[in-house]
């Protein structure tokens, strides 16, 4: 009974100076706070795909290109694409925009990253700036790759060949 | 004290930091591309208030100047949003003259091959039957022509194309 009691007290010891610790960590590092803020943009950005179904076509987002110009563009859709994949309907999102999936896996890689390598920098103290070179190229490829499309775009109308 | 003096500005390049990467993102989608103007903004300016209250501390800079230049990239970005929307809209003007000349092209084609064509009517009325065949090949017509004037044919007789 006094072994059980003395148990729980370190463990409720290691739990509050973990968590000290941790209040301590993010005080003195940028690189946590910024994971941190990130991984709840992304959870957001989930939990609107979520929130908005395709049935009822709520979505609160214009494309302000087709206001614009009158002209769908080539990220119209995505709203959709993201609500579908959020259900498991990965024929559909397809059809509503052709790189929904491919945006989507770029923030669930994101999500991953931000938890994965903020458990390491807070594990492995000493290989910090190798860590935040290694996650600043690779979400840096991981960006190009998903969005290459949209950055395409960007390039062609800058070319004038829309 | 030196703790103190050191962290000066951080939180705002953190800030600042975030905000430019997020605008990035947004300023990349052409959906949304143009409002990635404001956090754009927001960004540049919180990186430049940094920047100048680390310049005054000698704090470091690293995080504020990152943040600063992604900002600028990601305005810039978005700002080549609208150049391409114009010039979407620009297009999209031509466009209704581009599906008039198709139009017009496939009406020529028709209208070519109607020259060359096989007609056949049939008329069919109590049990009464009346078939017509022609054919309105333009060579065949013009050797008819030929024989009925006895050879004496204008080598161009065609009508001018309307312009």
């Amino acid at each position: 009974m006094k072994g059980e009691k003395l148990r729980k007290m370190t463990l409720y010891q290691r739990k509050s100076s973990l968590i000290q610790n941790l209040k301590g960590n993010l005080r003195n590092e940028p690189y946590l706070i910024i994971n941190i803020f990130f991984a709840g943009v992304i959870l957001l950005v989930m939990a609107y795909s979520g929130f908005f179904s395709p049935e009822k076509d709520n979505y609160p987002v214009i494309c302000l290109h087709e206001k614009l110009t009158g002209e769908p563009c080539i990220s119209c859709g995505l709203s959709h694409s993201f609500s579908l994949i959020v259900r498991g309907r990965i024929d559909e999102a397809y059809t509503w925009n052709h790189y929904g999936m491919r945006i989507f896996l770029f923030f669930a890689a994101q999500l991953v990253i931000r938890v994965v390598f903020s458990i390491f920098y807070l594990r492995y103290p000493d290989t910090r700036r190798q860590l935040i070179i290694i996650d600043c190229i690779g979400s840096g490829l991981i960006f190009l790759i998903s969005l290459w499309p949209f950055i395409g775009n960007i390039f062609s109308g800058a070319l004038f060949r829309v | 004290m030196e703790d103190i003096k050191n962290n000066t500005g951080q939180n705002m390049g953190i800030a600042a930091l975030i905000t430019a990467i997020i605008t990035f993102v947004i300023a990349v989608i052409p959906c949304v591309g143009l409002i990635a103007i404001i956090p754009g903004i927001i960004a540049i300016v919180l990186a430049s208030v940094g920047l100048s209250q680390a310049a005054s501390r000698n704090a470091p800079r690293g995080v504020l100047v990152a943040g600063l230049i992604i900002a600028i990239i990601a305005s810039m970005i978005s700002v080549s949003q609208v150049f391409i929307a114009g010039k979407i809209a620009q297009k999209a003007d031509k466009w209704p003259g581009d599906i008039q000349n198709i139009i017009n092209d496939v009406q020529d084609n028709v209208v070519k091959d109607l020259e060359d064509a096989n007609i056949s009517i049939k008329v069919e009325s109590n049990g009464d039957k009346v078939e017509i065949n022609t054919n309105s090949d333009k060579k065949d017509r013009e050797k008819t022509l030929e024989n009925l004037e006895g050879g004496k044919t204008q080598k161009n007789d065609t009508l001018p194309k309307k312009k």
